[in-house]
């Protein structure tokens, strides 16, 4: 007697293994037809391995996959396609100089004779655009339009294809509060119409807003599926990681001491698409003090740090340095006036993969006497820095300083980095992003060490997308907001859902040139065109 | 001398280098850095040739020289043909064995000449085979056809003179072949499937897109259009030879490549601009005003390469270079 | 599962590069010789080829000049044909490790024997042996900086407008080719050409001017070949480069450079200067490469068809590279390896092959060197035959293969 499926999707006893690693240790998942289901674990849980194995881009190595009641083999992206099922990765996967509709068509465009036609594909589109009110521009290409629209459009991928089953992967990470919330109304909608939504986060307020079961994974094992209206953040806290979390790393009150860095009237324009992605940008930061910038990715940060290091350059204004203008100086000069820099890329900027340890530790003190003799390499000396750090910050490592850092895993890397960053002589630390990508302990131990550098006399400047971090870590916040600073803050005096309106762009208040609050936030004024041409007073 | 021989010249130089030029386009753009077009330029200009040897030796099917084109379009498939099978080993190496691409297509160039050289002095007993073949159309060949009121309308119009006389089927095929081709890599279903898979792979993958067949399809392209532009080089510039060398064409090729951004448009007005000031060095003794300049023919044969170097400097724009290639593709890699 | 992981990742770790690499290079060499045998059996079975030896020429093959009716001559031969070979491989390598692919040794190598040659022809030194060594020195002198110049031409495009240097390098090959043949067409230099000699499309050989390379008793030591004292220049000049590479500080910033030009960068390492000072150093090499060559008493240059043909000990020289996996010393071995099989082809003649066979041999080696991660996986998967080795040779191969790491990811 065949029973009606109760199931849309069914994953049982997934194996999945790597060299060396067991991804997915007999995972068992459940997904019901109209379902938001949320996937939870820390980084290195096994949760994307497990949805790529849904969407055919690996093979189980053990266990099986039920559509329907019916068991199915997915062995290509192609086949879970037809099955309707369909991913947004975490990591965009669009080709930047197509356009957004030669994008969402990719690999199923309607063709004549080999000819790609695109009328009724692009009808399709603007009609799901209206049903779901994801708003793109067909027309534009991939590396002109912003990350939200990208996300947009991988989901208008999904939607073109008819796809029931949608997964998501870390689908907020790029997000704006308030696009955050559109895409939980999205879901929610998705749902409604009968699509069933898989969504793997690491964020707990979310899954508890936006989702009706939860499944925790942790170290490749399922500790547990349960519905959201049963649990709550603490309770899932805990099953992710198998131990109490504390929310706070302890931090003593800044002791600001004297001006380290100044920012200046700072513009930064973009070399290629002449957009100025920094405007008049005026901050200082005091020895002994934490100011962290916070904002969506996108909005000016990235340019605003790689000026101040010197990875791009000024169009108008300064960076001084414990009182010398280095704003159109070299690196090396930036490095030498006592800067350290932990890079928002650790694979791109923070080390040479194929170098090893001792060789990336000296990366930037290579030619001091220290670690050289008239142009000859001290091999000993570099070695004996490289093992003092490595025990200094444990960094774990298979042969010592000889450990080629490609093999090694992304926290021990950043490891490095950080240890490398911070143990060399500097007054100001310029840490981007230190712990994406990194587990509960090692962010705690790399917050701890900022602090203590805090401690020591430097002057840190933070970039961080993570709010949590920035109201854990930082003395004063500064929101950036379309490369301009709109808001300066103490996070004893600031909540959360205040910080995303000023990322967003609701709010902005006037800062002065120190980087201080000179009154009250403002909501901005948007003149949207409605119909009568009234005004829109306010974006929420 | 008439412009009609300055542009047959200019020509001349430019179908090959602009169809081998596209072919490097065509791997690039599916990912895989071909530099083994002058290895797989020299091998398909081989095979072609011996073909035409054989058939004109042992005169089959009536087979002669100038009056047979369908020998010459038969010579150019199997050119292709020749050139697409020899680019299997650079495919082979850079997708299955995930080999270093600038090795693979070095040890074509090196493996090509050798080939040549190995077997034309163990069968035909010298490093330069002949063929007998010589395609070009001149009125003789109408004669010859039967077709003297053809050959009348040539005399009288310079027109139908340039367009038909002194020249080769080749060029024609090539110049319809080439804007085929470009408007195949951008408008045609695979041909954006090639370009997605040398922009993102992973992208490409993660829509069902066999990256590896289309690695293969795109390089496959490149090898017999390489092929292809070989044969036509000797048989319009050394009279259906072949040897263990094509003077360089190959790279001369990339270099247009890259000078024409990856893009078939500016690769073919690349071609041009190369071809014609190549042409000047042939014909600057017959136009009176560059006689008289003391400068002797190396300046010429260097004019051409000291302006593509201005023109770069010039024009230093936002590399075409498709993002992915040159970069193994790691199915699972993230 | 944490103890293999832990495992593996030693196992990677482990002595891979110096021996595996080794190992990696002998199976190419081992298969290319294979292959080249098998070629010779098929050969040997066509009419044309009727007095072939397969075994015979197996034979030879291994016994590079030692078949030759004047063994040592042959031998001598072979070892001066290395030496250009070795620079132009250095100039290749040393390029490469800095992130650089010179295809311009050609050019170099051109603007290298122009000068060296410019200077050794003017100047008699022939009633004075002193003079004719100072004279040779300057001449290399003068080619290793006319080789810097014409290197920094692609160098300085790229550093500065951001110009794909194959491009360049092409470019200048060409141009180099035809001053070469120009200047020495220039009625002021007809004294250097061999009129006298009846070869007027030929350069005089510098033993005209008494300022040729000494051999210090090379040459009567192999029965009168051309082997000189460039040969032991050759070597020294080899370890330098690989000192400086691998024990200076100018080298490690010039891998980094070669390896990840933005962490090279962000570190404050000036990748422009590291860029021009690679290419100023493979263009000196390879411009020694084509002086010491011609500076030999014995050979003379064609110069009237240099602008046609591009000396192919410049394309030569990136097969060399690559054989040697960009290592300065290996260069050396690399380099005498091929003139080792070069001989050996050119024997062969008198087992009733062609001197070409043994190109192939070469040419299936370079293309065979390609595959030295699939080969060191095989290595390593041999070295260890137990559950482990596989897991060591794939994620081996994973992460020689651009990596796993994805961006900001754990594994």
């Amino acid at each position: 007697m065949e029973e009606k499926p109760q199931y849309v999707i069914e994953m049982r006893n997934i194996v999945k293994d790597f060299p060396g690693i067991r991804a997915n240790d007999h995972i068992n998942l459940q997904l019901k037809k109209g379902e938001i289901h949320s996937l939870l674990g820390e980084n290195g849980a096994g949760k994307s391995t497990l949805m790529s194995v849904l969407f055919g881009l690996y093979q189980p190595d053990e266990g099986a996959i039920y559509k329907d009641g019916k068991e199915v083999h997915i062995k290509s992206p192609n086949d879970a396609t037809a099955l309707h099922i369909g991913m947004v990765h975490q990591h965009f996967m669009l080709v930047e100089c197509f356009s957004v509709l030669d994008n969402i068509i990719l690999g199923d465009e309607d063709s004549h004779g080999g000819w790609v036609t695109k009328k009724k594909a692009r009808a399709k589109c603007e009609e799901l655009m209206k049903k779901y009110g994801l708003e793109v521009d067909l027309n534009a290409k991939v590396s002109d339009i912003s990350v939200g629209m990208q996300q947009r459009t991988e989901i208008l991928k999904m939607l073109y294809r008819d796809n029931d089953i949608l997964i998501f992967d870390e689908p907020t990470a790029v997000l704006t509060p308030q696009e955050i919330e559109n895409l939980m109304k999205t879901m929610k909608n998705m749902a409604r119409e009968g699509k069933s939504i898989l969504f793997i986060s690491h964020k707990l307020n979310e899954i508890m807003e936006v989702a009706d079961t939860c499944t925790v994974l942790r170290k490749g094992k399922c500790i547990g599926t349960i519905a959201t209206k049963d649990t709550n953040q603490q309770k899932l806290a805990e099953m992710m990681v198998g131990r109490e979390v504390h929310f706070t790393v302890p931090k003593a009150d800044a002791k600001p001491g004297k001006e380290v860095l100044n920012v200046s009237h700072l513009f930064v324009k973009n070399p290629y698409t002449h957009k100025e992605t920094v405007k008049d940008v005026s901050f200082k930061v005091h020895s002994g003090e934490i100011v962290c910038i916070a904002g969506i990715e996108g909005n000016g940060q990235t340019e605003l740090v790689n000026a101040i290091t010197g990875l791009e350059n000024v169009k108008k204004g300064n960076v001084v340095l414990n009182n010398i203008d280095v704003t159109k100086k070299s690196i090396f000069t930036k490095i030498k006036n006592g800067m350290s820099h932990i890079p928002e890329d650790r694979q791109k900027y923070g080390l040479v993969l194929d170098y090893n340890i001792q060789q990336n530790m000296v990366i930037e003190q290579y030619r001091d006497k220290k670690f050289s003799n008239h142009g000859w390499i001290n091999f000993k000396k570099r070695k004996e820095y490289s093992d003092q750090l490595i025990k200094l910050y444990d960094i774990r490592t298979s042969q010592g300083s000889e450990t080629i850092t490609r093999s090694m895993s992304g926290g021990n890397q950043q490891k490095v980095i950080v240890g490398r960053e911070l143990d060399k002589n500097h007054s100001l630390l310029v840490a981007v992003q230190p712990t994406r990508g990194l587990d509960v302990g090692a962010v705690e131990s790399i917050h701890k060490k900022i602090i203590a550098d805090r401690d020591k006399g430097s002057a840190v400047l933070l970039v961080s997308l993570e709010l949590e971090e920035v109201m854990n870590l930082a003395d004063k916040i500064l929101v950036m907001y379309e490369g301009e600073i709109v808001g300066s803050f103490d996070p004893k005096n600031v909540t959360i859902p205040e910080l995303g309106l000023y990322m967003a762009g609701a709010k902005r208040m006037k800062v002065d040139e120190n980087g201080n609050s000179l009154g009250e936030g403002v909501e901005k004024e948007v003149a949207t065109l409605v119909e009568g041409g009234h005004k829109n007073e306010e974006i929420k | 001398m008439s412009a009609t021989f300055i542009l047959h010249q200019t020509i001349l130089c430019m179908i090959p280098l602009m169809i081998v030029a596209l072919a490097g386009a065509f791997s690039e753009h599916s990912g895989i850095i071909n530099l083994g077009l002058d290895g797989e330029m020299i091998f398909g200009a081989f095979i072609g040739c011996i073909f035409c040897r054989f058939m004109v030796n042992g005169n089959v099917l009536g087979a002669n020289t100038a009056t047979n084109q369908w020998l010459y379009i038969l010579g150019m498939l199997i050119g292709a043909a020749s050139g697409c099978i020899f680019s299997l080993l650079l495919s082979f190496a850079a997708i299955k064995m995930k080999a270093d691409q600038t090795i693979g297509g070095t040890a074509l160039n090196m493996l090509a000449p050798a080939l040549v050289s190995t077997f034309g002095l163990m069968f035909f007993n010298s490093e330069r085979i002949t063929s007998g073949g010589s395609f070009q159309l001149s009125t003789s060949t109408y004669t010859n056809a039967g077709l003297t009121g053809f050959v009348d309308a040539i005399n009288n119009n310079s027109l139908l003179d340039f367009l038909f006389n002194g020249i080769y089927t080749s060029t024609y095929i090539i110049i319809i072949l080439f804007i085929f081709l470009a408007i195949w890599l951008y408008k045609s279903k695979t041909g954006t499937h090639i370009r997605a898979c040398g922009e993102h792979p992973q992208a490409a993958a993660s829509v069902g897109i066999n990256v590896e067949k289309m690695r293969y399809l795109g390089t496959s392209i490149s090898g017999a259009l390489a092929g292809l532009g070989g044969f036509i080089y000797i048989a319009t510039q050394t009279g259906t030879e072949a040897e263990n060398s094509v003077g360089g064409l190959g790279f001369l090729a990339l270099a247009i490549m890259i000078f024409g951004n990856w893009n078939p448009l500016w690769i073919g007005l690349g071609s041009l601009l190369f071809g014609f000031l190549k042409s000047l060095a042939v014909v600057y003794n017959t136009i009176p005003l560059l006689k008289n300049l003391p400068l002797p023919m190396y300046f010429y044969n260097l004019l051409p390469y000291a302006i593509v170097l201005i023109v770069l400097i010039m024009t230093r724009k936002k590399s075409g270079c498709p993002k992915a290639e040159g970069i193994p593709y790691e199915v699972g890699q993230r | 599962m944490k103890k293999s992981n832990k495992q593996v990742k030693r196992l990677f770790s482990a002595p891979a590069d110096g021996l595996t690499s080794l190992g990696s290079s002998l199976i190419c060499v081992f298969i290319g010789l294979l292959v080249g045998f098998l070629i010779m059996i098929f050969a040997s079975f066509s009419s044309s080829l009727a007095d072939a030896d397969p075994l015979k020429g197996l034979g030879y093959l291994f016994s590079g000049p030692f078949t030759a009716l004047d063994k040592a001559n042959d031998f001598g031969n072979m070892v001066f044909y290395t030496v250009p070979l070795i620079f132009t491989s250095l100039s290749v390598a040393v390029a490469y490790k800095t992130g650089l692919f010179n295809i311009g040794a050609p050019g170099q190598f051109l603007m290298g024997t122009m000068c060296a040659l410019l200077v050794a022809l003017s100047i008699d030194s022939t009633s004075n042996a002193t003079q004719g060594v100072f004279i040779w020195i300057l001449a290399l002198v003068i080619a290793a900086i006319a080789g810097i110049l014409w290197g920094l031409i692609p160098g300085a495009l790229k550093a500065y407008f951001g110009i794909n240097e194959v491009i360049v390098a092409i470019m200048t090959n060409w141009i180099a080719a035809n001053i070469f043949t120009w200047v020495f067409s220039l009625d002021n230099l007809s004294f250097m050409v061999n009129k006298p000699g009846g070869k007027s499309a030929y350069l005089l050989t510098t033993s005209s001017t008494g300022n040729g390379t000494p051999n210090l008793g090379l040459k009567a030591l192999t029965n009168n070949s051309y082997l000189d004292i460039g040969i032991f220049l050759a070597v020294v000049i080899a370890i330098l480069c690989w000192l400086l590479m691998n024990k200076t500080t100018l080298g490690y910033s010039m891998r980094a450079c070669g390896l990840n030009k933005f962490s090279a960068r962000y570190a404050g390492i000036n990748d422009k200067k590291n860029i021009l000072i690679a290419m100023g150093l493979a263009g000196a090499l390879a411009g020694l490469g084509g002086a010491l060559y011609y500076l030999n008493p014995g050979i003379e240059i064609q110069y009237q068809s240099v602008y046609q043909i591009l000396p192919d000990y410049g394309f030569t020289g990136i097969a060399g590279a690559f054989l040697a996996n960009c290592n300065p010393i290996a260069c050396i071995f690399a380099a005498l390896f091929i003139r080792y099989i070069n001989a050996s082809g050119t024997n062969l003649v008198s087992v009733g092959y062609n001197r070409y066979f043994a190109d192939i041999i070469v040419a299936v080696i370079i293309y065979l060197a390609g595959f030295s991660n699939f080969f060191k996986g095989l290595l390593i998967r041999f070295k260890h035959k137990d559950r482990d080795a596989k897991q060591a040779s794939s994620l081996y191969e994973k992460i020689l293969v651009k990596g796993l790491k994805t961006k900001g990811g754990n594994e």
